[in-house]
C-alpha cells in the first residue's frame, strides 16, 4: 500500500456503507480517523509506509454503525462518497465524513488483510 | 447559576404565576385564620394595640422584598428579625410568631409576581407560613386583625384545633405527616374551592397529594411534634422556639461576611440578589423551614434546588473557592440539613434558654449588616436577654448530643463559625472539638457526617497548620477516606475531597494522605471523572473528562502531595490508573479546547511533578541510560568548557563544530530521525506514559491553547523535566518537541507576561538544546526573544522579571552559545553584549552577574568573533569577570548552575548528587519551584483575596491573546521547525 505522491495508486478496496446513527442532533458514524496530509505520518501506527499521509481508521466503537458495517481498525480510507481521501487534510476528511445532510456514508477502504489475501490468491501455486 | 436560574425561571414562569395566585389566596386565608385564632386565644392575654404595629412592619418589609426576588430567599432572616421586634410585647411570644406569618404571606405575593425564578422564594415563604401556623396554635397572638381580613375565622379555628390535636398526638410521627399532606392539598385546591378545602384540611380528608411547592409547609408542620416533645409549657417553649429560628437566620447572615449590606432597607433589598449567592446560610435558613422529611419537593422544584446549591456551597465551599462555587452539584441535601437545623431549635432553646449574651464575633457582624434592614428587630435581639447564641463550648458539647439533628446542627453552626475565622478555629481545636467532629465522620446519618465534614473543611482551611495536624492526629485522614469510599453523596464527596485538599497543603501530611488515600482517591474520583476506561476492550466511544468539583478538589490534593519528594512521586506513578486517567483527562481537555480551568491546571501540575526525575526514579531506568550520551551534553558541559579554555575549539569553523557535535550529540538525533521509537508490543500504561514521546503533543497543545498561566508553566515544566537527563526517552522527547514544531511554540511563550511561564520555558529550552539540532534552531530563532527578556543595565525591562527568571534565561543563553560560535554570533547580533556587560557590571544580584559573566567569557573564547566584537567597541576587559564575579577558574565548575539550584534544591538534594552536573540543576529548578508554587497557589486560592488574584490573571490573559496575534505576525517563522510544515494536530477525531 505504499504510494508515491502523484502516482496512481493500485489497491484492493472494499466498499463499506455506513448508516449514520442519529443521536440527538448528532450523526454518529462510530469510528475515529487519523492521518491526513497535515499530520505527521510517522505517528501513524497502522500504515506500512511511514510516509503515507492517508486517512486511517484508528478506532471503531463496538456495536456502532461503522462496526456493524464491517469497518475495521487500521483500514485506510480511500474515498468517501466518491471523494478522494488519500490527499486531504485531517479536517477535510472529517468534514467529508460528518456532513449533516448525509445519512449514509459510502467508503472505499483498503486494508492489509485484503492486500495479503489478494496477493496470496495471485501467487502462482 | 445565573443562567440556570434564568432558564428555569422562564420555563417555570407560567406555573409560578399560577401558584402565586393560589398562594396569595391561601396566604390571605391563612393570615386571616391566624388572626382570628390569635384573637380568640389572646383576648385573654394580650392587648390588641400591639398587634397593629406588627402588621405595619410586615407591610414595609414586603415592599422591599418585592423589589428583588432574591430578597425572598432571605425572608427567613427577616422573619426572625420581626420576631424580635415583637419582643417588645414581652408578655406574649406568640405574637411574634403571628407577625412572622403575616410578613411571609405578603412577601410571597409580591415576590412571586416579580420573578418566575422566584419559585424557590415562594416556597421559602411558604415555609415561613408554616412556622406561623405552628405558632398560631400555640400562641394566641393573632391580635393583628387590622389589615382587614375576610371572615375566615371559622376555618382558622378548625385548623388550629387540628394543630393542637397533632401536637397532642405528636408522639406518633404519622400524625405529623398527615398534617403536612393536608396542608399541601389545601394549598393546591385552595384556589378552586377555598372553603371546602379548608374544611377538608381540618378534617384531614385530603392527605394524598403533596404539592411540590408546598412541601415546605409540610415540613414545617412536621416540626410541631417537637414542641410537645420539648416542653409542656406552651408559650415559653414557643418563645424559645421562635428564638432558635432566629439564630439560624443569623447564621445565614453571618456566613456571608463578604457581602456588603446597605444600611437602608431599600438598599438591602436591592443588594440582596448579589448577596444572595455568596451567602450560603441565608438559603439554608430557608431550607430549614422546608421539611427534610419529604424529598419530593426537591425533585419537583428545580429552582429550589438551585437555590440550595448556592447556599450550601456557600457555606462549605465559599471558604475554599468563593468565586467558583456557582454550580452546585447537589442542592437537595441541603434542604434536608436545613430542616434538621430547625428541629434542633427546639432543643437548643430548651438547653440554652438562659439569658443570652451577644453573639460571638464575626458572625455577628453579619447581623449588624442585617440590622440595616430591620434595625429595630436586630436591636431588640441584642437587647433581649432571653436569646443568645450558644457559646463555643456549648456548641462543641452539642456535637455529642444524643440526638442526631442536634449534632448536625451543632456541626453546621461550627462550620459557619469557623468560616474565615482563625480565632474560632483555634478555639475549636483547643476545646477538643476536632476529634469529635472527626468521630462524626463515621456517623451513619448523612446530615451528621456531612455537616461534620463541612466544619472540618473550614477548620482545615488556612495557614494555621496546627488545625490540620489536629485533624490528622485523631485519624481524621483515614476517616475522611473511609467516608469518601462509603458515600455516594456528591456534596459529601466534595466536602471530603475539599478537606483533603486543604490538608494536603501542609508538608508533613502529604505522605499520610498518600498512604491512606491515594488509591481510593484515584479509584473513586480521578478515574471515573477523567473518562478513562481501564478496560480498553470495551471500544465504546471514549468519554470526556468531567470537570466536577470533586475532581478539581481531588486533583488539587494530588497536586499538592505530588510535590513531596521522590517517594511521593514514586507512589503516585505506581498508583494504578492514575497516570492513565490524568493523561486521558488532559487529552480530553485538549480535544474539547477546554483547558483553562483549575482541574486541567491541577492535572498538568501533577504530570509535571511526576515527570520530574523520571530518568532516575523510574524502575528500570538504568536500562535506558544512554551510554553514548554520558559523555555528551549534560556532563559534557564542563568538558566542553575545559576544551574551550584550552582553546582547542576556539578557532573552529562552524562546520567543524557542527561535525563534532554531530558526532557527540547528534547521533541520538539521527538515530531518532531515521529510527523509530522502540516498538511496543503492548500498549503503554501507567507511569511509562509519562515519558512517551506522545505526551509532547499533549503538552504542546496545552502550551498553544491554554490561557492559564499556571497550566502554561506546568506544561513547559513538564517538557523541561522530560527533556532533562541522559536516557533514551529524553533523547526522544527532545527530538519529538522539534518534530512536533514545539520550539516555535516555546519561543513564543518567552514573550509571555508571566514571569514563571518565561522561566519555565527558558529552562525547557535549555534542556532541549542538549539536542544539537535543537540548539542550532534555538540559537537562530530564540535568541532575540531570550535577550529581550534581559534587563538592560539597571533599568529593568517592562516585564521586570524576577531574579530567578533572569538567571534562568542567562543560563539558557550560556547553554546555547556553548560549543556553537554560530549561536554566539547570533547572540551578538541580538545586541546582547550590551545587556550582558551591563548585568555583569551593575547587577545587584550575584547570581545574575555570575551567569552573565559566564556567557561573556564563552563568547570571548570564540576567536573568530573577536574581530566583530572589537569593531563594536568591546575589549577584552568587558568579557573578563569583574572583581565581584566568580573567578575564571570556577567557570568550569559550573558555579552558575549551582547557584540557581541551591535555593530551590533543599529537599531533593539527595536525589541529584550523581550524574550529569549541568543538567540536574535545571531539573531541580523546575519541580521544586513548582511544588512551592503549588502551595502558594493553594493558599491564595482559599483566601478571600482569591477573587482578586483571579482577576489579575484574567487580565493578563486578554493581553496574552493579543500578544499571540501580534507575535504570530512577526514571529521567527516556521523555520524553527525542523523540516516539515506540518502542524501538530490531534491525532484522530471521532466521526
Amino acid at each position: 500500500m505504499s504510494f508515491i505522491p502523484g502516482q496512481p495508486v493500485t489497491a484492493v478496496v472494499q466498499r463499506i456503507e455506513i448508516l449514520k446513527l442519529r443521536e440527538g442532533d448528532n450523526l454518529i458514524l462510530g469510528f475515529s480517523i487519523g492521518g491526513g496530509i497535515d499530520q505527521d505520518p510517522a505517528q501513524n501506527p497502522f500504515s506500512e509506509d511511514k510516509t503515507d499521509k492517508g486517512i486511517y481508521v484508528t478506532r471503531v466503537s463496538k456495536g456502532g454503525p461503522a462496526d456493524v458495517a464491517g469497518l475495521m481498525m487500521g483500514d485506510k480510507i480511500m474515498q468517501v462518497n466518491g471523494w478522494d481521501m488519500t490527499m486531504v487534510t485531517h479536517d477535510q476528511a472529517r468534514k467529508r465524513l460528518t456532513k449533516k445532510s448525509e445519512d449514509v456514508v459510502r467508503l472505499l477502504v483498503t486494508r492489509k488483510s485484503l492486500q495479503d489475501a489478494v496477493r496470496q490468491s495471485m501467487m502462482p501455486r | 447559576m445565573e443562567d440556570y436560574d434564568m432558564r428555569s425561571a422562564a420555563s417555570i414562569l407560567a406555573s409560578v404565576k399560577e401558584q402565586e395566585a393560589r398562594f396569595e389566596r391561601l396566604t390571605r386565608a391563612l393570615e386571616e385564620e391566624r388572626r382570628n385564632v390569635s384573637l380568640q386565644l389572646e383576648r385573654a392575654n394580650q392587648p390588641c394595640g400591639d398587634r397593629l404595629p406588627w402588621q405595619q412592619v410586615v407591610m414595609q418589609e414586603q415592599s422591599p422584598s418585592n423589589q428583588t426576588s432574591l430578597a425572598m430567599m432571605q425572608e427567613p432572616q427577616e422573619v426572625v428579625e420581626e420576631t424580635v421586634t415583637i419582643e417588645e410585647d414581652p408578655g406574649t411570644p406568640t405574637s411574634h410568631v403571628s407577625v412572622v406569618t403575616s410578613e411571609d404571606g405578603t412577601t410571597r405575593r409580591t415576590e412571586t409576581k416579580d420573578n418566575s425564578a422566584n419559585v424557590k422564594v415562594t416556597k421559602m415563604v411558604k415555609t415561613v407560613t408554616t412556622r406561623t401556623v405552628r405558632q398560631l396554635p400555640l400562641g394566641p397572638d393573632g391580635l393583628p386583625m387590622p389589615e382587614g381580613s375576610s371572615p375566615m375565622g371559622s376555618y382558622t379555628d378548625s385548623i388550629d384545633r387540628r394543630f393542637m390535636k397533632n401536637g397532642d398526638r405528636f408522639v406518633t410521627p404519622q400524625a405529623t405527616s398527615t398534617l403536612t399532606r393536608s396542608y399541601n392539598n389545601y394549598n393546591d385546591s385552595y384556589g378552586e374551592t377555598p372553603d371546602s378545602q379548608y374544611r377538608h384540611f381540618a378534617l384531614h380528608d385530603a392527605y394524598g397529594d403533596v404539592a411540590d411547592n408546598y412541601g415546605s409547609l409540610s415540613r414545617g408542620i412536621n416540626y410541631r411534634p417537637y414542641r410537645p416533645y420539648m416542653a409542656a409549657g406552651g408559650y415559653r417553649m414557643e418563645n424559645s422556639y421562635t428564638t432558635l429560628p432566629i439564630r439560624k437566620d443569623d447564621y445565614g447572615h453571618m456566613a456571608q461576611p463578604q457581602v456588603p449590606m446597605g444600611s437602608s432597607t431599600v438598599d438591602l433589598n436591592r443588594s440582596q440578589p448579589e448577596r444572595f449567592q455568596p451567602e450560603p446560610y441565608g438559603l439554608e435558613d430557608d431550607r430549614r423551614s422546608l421539611g427534610p422529611d419529604e424529598e419530593e419537593p426537591y425533585d419537583l422544584e428545580p429552582d429550589y434546588s438551585t437555590a440550595n446549591r448556592r447556599t450550601l456551597p456557600g457555606a462549605g465551599r465559599t471558604i475554599r473557592e468563593p468565586l467558583r462555587d456557582g454550580p452546585r452539584v447537589r442542592g437537595y441535601d441541603d434542604p434536608i440539613e436545613a430542616e434538621l437545623i430547625d428541629e434542633r431549635h427546639p432543643y437548643i432553646p430548651g438547653m440554652y434558654s438562659a439569658p443570652l449574651a451577644q453573639p460571638e464575633r464575626g458572625s455577628m457582624a453579619s447581623l449588624d449588616r442585617m440590622g440595616g434592614r430591620r434595625s429595630p428587630s436586630i436591636d431588640s435581639i441584642r437587647k433581649d436577654p432571653r436569646w443568645r447564641d450558644p457559646d463555643l463550648p456549648e456548641v462543641i458539647a452539642m456535637l455529642g448530643h444524643p440526638i442526631d439533628p442536634v449534632k448536625s446542627n451543632a456541626a453546621a453552626y461550627l462550620q459557619h463559625l469557623c468560616y474565615e475565622n482563625d480565632k474560632i478555629k483555634k478555639d475549636v481545636r483547643q476545646l477538643k472539638g476536632i476529634p469529635v467532629l472527626v468521630g462524626l465522620l463515621d456517623h451513619p446519618k448523612a446530615e451528621v457526617h456531612r455537616k461534620a465534614c463541612g466544619a472540618l473543611r473550614n477548620i482545615s482551611y488556612g495557614k494555621d497548620n496546627d488545625n490540620k495536624v489536629a485533624i490528622k492526629n485523631c485519624d481524621g485522614i483515614p476517616a475522611l477516606i473511609r467516608l469518601l469510599r462509603k458515600t455516594n453523596d456528591m456534596e459529601v464527596r466534595e466536602l471530603v475531597t475539599g478537606t483533603l485538599w486543604n490538608l494536603s497543603s501542609y508538608e508533613p501530611l502529604k505522605m499520610v494522605i498518600i498512604n491512606h488515600g491515594l488509591q481510593t482517591m484515584t479509584n473513586e474520583v480521578i478515574i471515573p471523572h477523567s473518562g478513562w476506561e481501564p478496560e480498553p476492550n470495551e471500544d465504546s466511544k471514549p468519554r470526556d473528562a468531567e470537570w466536577t468539583t470533586v475532581f478539581k478538589n481531588t486533583s488539587g490534593c494530588l497536586r499538592n502531595v505530588s510535590s513531596d519528594g521522590a517517594e511521593a512521586r514514586r507512589r503516585l506513578r505506581e498508583c494504578d490508573g492514575l497516570v492513565d486517567a490524568l493523561l486521558h483527562a488532559l487529552q480530553s481537555a485538549v480535544g474539547k479546547k477546554d483547558m483553562d480551568n483549575k482541574s486541567v491546571e491541577n492535572c498538568v501540575c501533577i504530570m509535571r511533578n511526576l515527570s520530574y526525575h523520571v530518568h532516575k526514579e523510574v524502575p528500570g531506568a538504568e536500562k535506558y541510560q544512554d551510554p553514548s550520551s554520558l559523555q555528551a551534553p549534560g556532563s559534557a558541559g564542563p568538558q566542553r568548557k575545559k576544551k574551550d579554555d584550552a582553546g582547542c575549539f576556539g578557532g573552529k569553523k562552524a562546520k567543524e563544530e557542527w561535525f563534532n557535535q554531530g558526532r557527540r550529540n547528534g547521533e541520538n538525533d539521527k538515530n531518532y530521525d531515521t529510527l523509530d521509537l522502540p516498538k511496543r508490543s503492548e500498549p503503554t500504561k501507567g507511569y511509562e506514559l509519562l515519558y512517551q514521546p506522545e505526551v509532547v503533543r499533549l503538552y504542546l497543545s496545552l502550551l498553544t491553547e491554554s490561557q492559564n498561566y499556571n497550566t502554561l508553566e506546568a506544561a513547559a515544566g513538564a517538557l523541561q523535566n522530560l527533556s532533562a537527563g541522559q536516557w533514551t526517552w529524553s533523547n526522544y522527547i527532545r527530538a519529538t518537541v522539534r518534530k512536533e514544531k514545539g520550539l516555535p511554540i516555546l519561543v513564543e511563550l518567552l514573550r509571555s507576561d508571566s514571569d514563571k511561564v518565561v522561566r519555565a520555558v527558558a529552562i525547557a529550552l535549555r534542556n532541549l538544546s542538549i539536542d544539537c539540532r535543537n540548539k542550532d534552531l534555538i540559537g537562530s530563532y530564540a535568541m532575540r526573544d531570550l535577550v529581550s527578556n534581559l534587563p538592560s543595565g539597571q533599568q529593568r525591562p517592562a516585564k521586570n522579571l524576577e531574579e530567578d527568571t533572569v538567571v534562568a534565561i542567562l543560563n539558557t543563553i550560556h547553554e546555547i552559545v556553548t560549543d556553537s560560535s554560530e549561536n554566539a554570533r547570533s547572540l551578538i547580533t541580538a545586541q546582547a553584549i550590551d545587556k550582558l556587560v551591563a548585568i555583569n557590571r551593575t547587577s545587584q544580584s550575584a547570581r545574575e552577574t555570575k551567569a552573565a559573566s559566564h556567557i561573556l567569557q564563552t563568547v570571548w573564547s570564540y576567536k573568530e568573533l573577536r574581530n566583530t566584537l572589537t569593531k563594536d567597541g568591546w575589549s577584552k576587559t568587558h568579557f573578563q569577570p569583574t572583581a565581584s564575579s566568580a573567578p575564571k577558574g570556577s567557570k568550569s565548575g559550573k558555579p552558575g548552575y549551582d547557584d540557581i539550584t541551591l535555593p530551590l534544591m533543599e529537599k531533593n538534594q539527595g536525589d541529584r548528587g550523581c550524574g550529569s552536573g549541568a543538567m540536574i540543576p535545571m531539573d531541580e529548578l523546575g519541580p521544586d519551584g513548582y511544588s512551592t508554587i503549588d502551595q502558594r497557589d493553594k493558599d491564595c486560592k482559599y483566601k478571600t483575596s482569591d477573587g482578586s488574584s483571579d482577576l489579575m490573571e484574567r487580565e493578563p490573559l486578554k493581553n496574552d491573546t493579543n500578544r499571540k496575534h501580534y507575535i504570530r505576525s512577526n514571529r521567527p517563522a516556521i523555520s524553527l521547525v525542523d523540516a516539515c510544515d506540518v502542524k501538530p494536530q490531534p491525532v484522530d477525531s471521532w466521526v
